[in-house]
């Protein structure tokens, strides 16, 4: 198996998936670059900025600081290890932060315009979620119109990113210990700018120089972005889209079509892929594709884009992170179109091989070489078709002799809104508590997150997600997780069959799949949401719920800020990749140790995914024990096939 | 005899040898302009990525004596002056065999600013950094190295210091002392990872070979590519067996 590839030199394993193993052979034979031969260039990466021991701060460095303890010991402004990581770990999580919170704003200010009928191709969809998040953040909705509604909850939400508020709108969801906690720390997330701005001054040179403070911001303000931010995006999104209910969709490099105009929508704002979605049935373009052959329009997902519309429209998808050089190189894509976050620079490059036109179209992430065309969502409908007719163009100059679709789709469902679990049990969560507490179902885990070429892609989602569910544990997956099981046929109300007696039983009861697929990056707010409704039903801490959450193969600042606000709510998270903290002993031992006396969670390091899930097993067990409930000890919980593959094939 | 010595365990991959030698070779001597430069100044230590990708090792000329490169010069353009082996660019041809005898592959060919002819390629390599060495200072690579994987001295005192390290890590081991290090290797937790990506690439092998069983494909014992392709919705089929 030529499967890997440096020069001669074997990589490793890249992928555990077929058709994306197919496209890196093709695209080594045709000698495209890709990020695997990216990363092995970069190799050996800076050890300092792995252990998070460089700052680059001020003008009077950059410094580093030696890890062994013979050379410096400081920065030049006396800074030590213990600051310098704690820093930098504040700066990425406000930087993921306000990645997310700014897609959130930037929903918002369409909702706002659609809510004063300024958008075009946007409106309310779900009038009794407008109504129910309204009312719940105390908004008259009596008698009123829902325009008006919809104006008082734009501007109360608008609000929520300034400092305005005392604390943000959402947190009220927050079960009221876990409130406490967080008043007693000083962490309530105040507004979703402020505490993102606060962060950037608080690392400046000369202002927070304590690790621990400066750590305790930078889980405010990763909570302004689960509950603020993310939440707000999730919310709106569902009030202007539609709020997503189980639908049956299709997965893997397969979804492309031969005969029709592919389109990739990528990137993770739903604003324009949901018009695009209804550009793509408008007869007079429909008639232009067949004018040039081709049968019809085809649009897939990639990345989070596609995990939007998949759960609202069960819109193809074509895969996850590390798919998006790949797709390319089908050669069978008219066109990738990109809104903004995780879309790499190198797209570009490799849609020059072929005839794919790359179409930029946020204002915010420009991409030289690509076309670009500016998404003005007052005019949405009309630049969606504009979009759409670019595809459609480029048709004819398909080489129909290079497009190889090297599989055939995997089905998968998704579209497990917590309106749509609730009322698959009958609409109270009830039945899920039941089932905990009678041990039928042992917990629940959020596997979440991206893909990392540093580790072969989705074998550790796949892997962890398999032995979480056949030891009963209900998964809850976002984000490349999603794709990833979907890919492998985990997400099917069938693939019960893999689950262990007791989640198979409730699965095929309620005709669920034991992987949930709750939607995007932003809507790990959903899991939030579900984690809080069932503590406050029990009327406890979410700390004390058997979950937990997993990152497996993280690679963005937007997934430290997930995985922070996570913890901070009360849910630990079991990382596969090892974040750059490792420069400072205290930093580690607070994030994997103190922080669980304090917030009642914390990280692990784990990237054997066998490993990962006994963890995460025993960490279950543990609160299982401590509300009560059957648990098993922690030294009676092996798994014999992982301890054989761990020995040997 | 005056060296640069390799602590290949202190080494965390940061590259600063690498550009610290090449603004130190260059004209201008100054980050910002040198890799302005024509020809562009070229690094002698090159760093390269051990079996774990958390490891890595500086790797330059170690000026052999008697040198292998020297005596296989065809036109006497290596020479040995003290400790240090040279190249004089206007007398190389390009020839490359001392690249061909180099026990380090550490020769490479650029054009150099005193090279024979503007564009041809000459030896590259280490000099010691004679001139920053005559001035007292110690060799470009080791000055930016912060974590003491390079550092210059007497060979036999470098030597010495290594095994002092040693004898503590064989007297902790046989109890004679309670640890090597008295805070530990401050880089396992870092180099672990290095470790459990090359075992993550190992089970992502199982998973791949399995998921082809599976699917019905033979496993493609003999390396051929005949396997038909993995169909990716195998697993189903595995819960039911």
């Amino acid at each position: 198996m030529s499967a890997t590839y440096d020069n001669g030199r074997p990589l490793g394993r890249l992928t555990i998936h077929d058709d994306a193993q197919q496209m890196i052979d093709r695209a080594h034979e045709e000698g495209i670059e890709t990020v695997w031969d990216r990363l092995r260039a970069q190799e050996p990466q800076c050890g300092y900025c792995q252990l998070g021991l460089s700052c680059r701060n001020c003008a009077m460095g950059p410094c580093r600081i030696d890890p062994f303890g013979e050379g410096p010991r400081k920065g030049v402004c006396g800074a030590d290890g213990d600051v310098i990581v704690a820093r930098n770990l504040g700066r990425t999580i406000a930087a993921g932060s306000s990645s997310h919170s700014d897609h959130g704003r930037d929903i918002l200010e369409v909702f706002s315009a659609a809510a004063h009928g300024e958008a075009s191709g946007y409106r309310v969809t779900d009038e009794a979620k407008l109504r129910r998040i309204a009312g719940e953040i105390g908004i008259n909705t009596e008698g009123r119109s829902t325009s008006e509604v919809a104006v008082d909850l734009a501007n109360e939400l608008m609000a929520n990113y300034g400092s305005a508020k005392g604390s943000l709108s959402f947190v009220e969801r927050v079960p009221a210990l876990r409130r406490e906690k967080w008043t007693g720390l000083g962490i309530t997330p105040r507004g979703v700018d402020r505490e993102n701005v606060e962060m950037m001054h608080r690392t400046h040179m000369g202002v927070d120089n304590d690790y621990v403070n400066l750590l305790l911001h930078a889980l405010r303000t990763s909570l302004s972005d689960g509950w603020g931010g993310s939440m707000i995006a999730t919310e709106l999104s569902d009030i202007m889209f539609g709020t997503p209910t189980p639908v049956v969709s299709e997965v893997n490099l397969g979804v492309l079509s031969t005969d029709q105009v592919n389109i990739a929508m990528h990137g993770h704002n739903p604003l324009l892929s949901d018009v695009i979605v209804a550009a793509a049935e408008d007869p007079e373009l429909v008639a232009l594709a067949r004018s040039f052959g081709a049968t019809g329009i085809n649009i897939v997902g990639l990345c989070c884009t596609g995990n939007e519309m998949l759960m609202r429209k069960g819109v193809h998808m074509a895969g996850n992170h590390l798919m998006q050089e790949l797709v390319l190189v089908t050669g069978a894509l008219e066109a990738m179109v990109v809104d903004y976050q995780c879309i790499m620079p190198s797209v570009v490059d490799v849609a020059k091989c072929y005839h794919t036109k790359i179409i930029s179209t946020s204002d915010k992430a420009k991409f030289p070489g690509a076309t670009h065309v500016s998404f003005d969502p007052h005019h949405g409908a009309q630049i969606a078709r504009d979009i759409v007719r670019m595809a459609v163009e480029a048709y004819p100059n398909r080489n129909h002799e290079r497009v190889r679709i090297p599989v055939a789709p995997v089905q998968m469902m998704g579209g497990f809104s917590v309106e749509a679990i609730l009322g698959a049990l009958g609409g109270t969560p009830q039945p899920l508590i039941d089932a905990i507490v009678a041990g039928t179902i042992r917990g629940a885990v959020a596997v979440v997150g991206c893909n990392n070429p540093k580790l072969p892609q989705d074998l550790e989602h796949i892997e962890l997600t398999r032995k979480l569910i056949e030891n009963d544990i209900l998964v809850l997956v976002t984000g490349c997780a999603a794709v990833a099981n979907g890919k492998a046929g985990q997400m099917m109300p069938s693939s019960a069959a893999l689950a262990g007696p007791g989640l198979r039983s409730v699965c095929e009861s309620l005709g669920i799949p034991p992987v949930l697929h709750m939607g995007s990056c932003v809507d790990n707010s959903r899991i939030m949401q579900l984690a809080a409704a069932l503590a406050n039903a029990i009327g406890v801490d979410i700390d004390s719920l058997p979950l937990a959450g997993a990152a497996p193969e993280w690679y963005s600042e937007k997934a430290v800020a997930i995985g922070a606000y996570v913890v901070a709510s009360g849910i630990t998270t079991v990382l596969g990749v090892q974040p750059p903290i490792f420069g400072s002993q205290n930093v580690v031992n607070l994030l994997a140790g103190g922080l669980d006396g304090v917030v009642g969670a914390k990280f692990a390091v784990e990237p054997d995914p066998y490993k990962a899930a006994l963890l995460i097993r025993r960490h279950i067990e543990a609160k299982r024990q401590g509300l009560g409930l059957p648990f098993i000890a922690a030294d009676e919980i092996r798994d014999n096939e992982s301890m054989a593959q761990t020995v040997g094939v | 005899m005056q060296t640069v010595f390799v602590n290949p365990e202190r080494c965390i991959g940061c590259l600063q040898c690498e550009i610290a030698c090449a603004v130190e070779h260059s004209s201008s001597g100054e980050l910002a302009l040198s890799f302005l430069e024509i020809p562009v100044p070229r690094k002698r230590v090159h760093v390269e990525a051990g079996p774990v990708p958390t490891t890595a090792y500086p790797n330059k000329c170690r000026h052999c004596d008697p040198a292998p490169c020297q005596r296989v010069c065809p036109t006497g353009a290596i020479t040995r002056e003290g400790d240090l082996v040279l190249v004089d660019a206007k007398r190389c041809i390009g020839c490359a065999m001392c690249a061909v005898v180099c026990p380090f592959d550490v020769v490479t060919f650029y054009p150099l600013a005193g090279g024979l002819a503007p564009e041809a390629p000459v030896a590259v390599k280490c000099d010691g950094c004679e001139a920053r060495v005559g001035r007292g200072e110690t060799p470009a690579c080791v000055e930016s190295c912060k974590v003491g994987a390079l550092v210059y001295g007497d060979i036999n005192e470098l030597v010495k210091s290594g095994r002092l390290r040693e004898s503590g890590s064989v007297l902790a081991a046989t109890g004679f002392a309670p640890t090597a290090l008295p805070n530990g290797d401050p880089l396992a937790g870092w180099r672990s990872f290095g470790a459990a990506r090359t075992a993550a690439d190992a089970i992502g092998s199982r998973v791949w070979e399995r998921r082809r069983r599976q699917s019905g494909a033979n496993a493609s014992i003999d390396g051929s590519d005949q396997a038909p392709p993995v169909k990716d919705n195998v697993t189903i089929e595995e819960g039911a067996r």
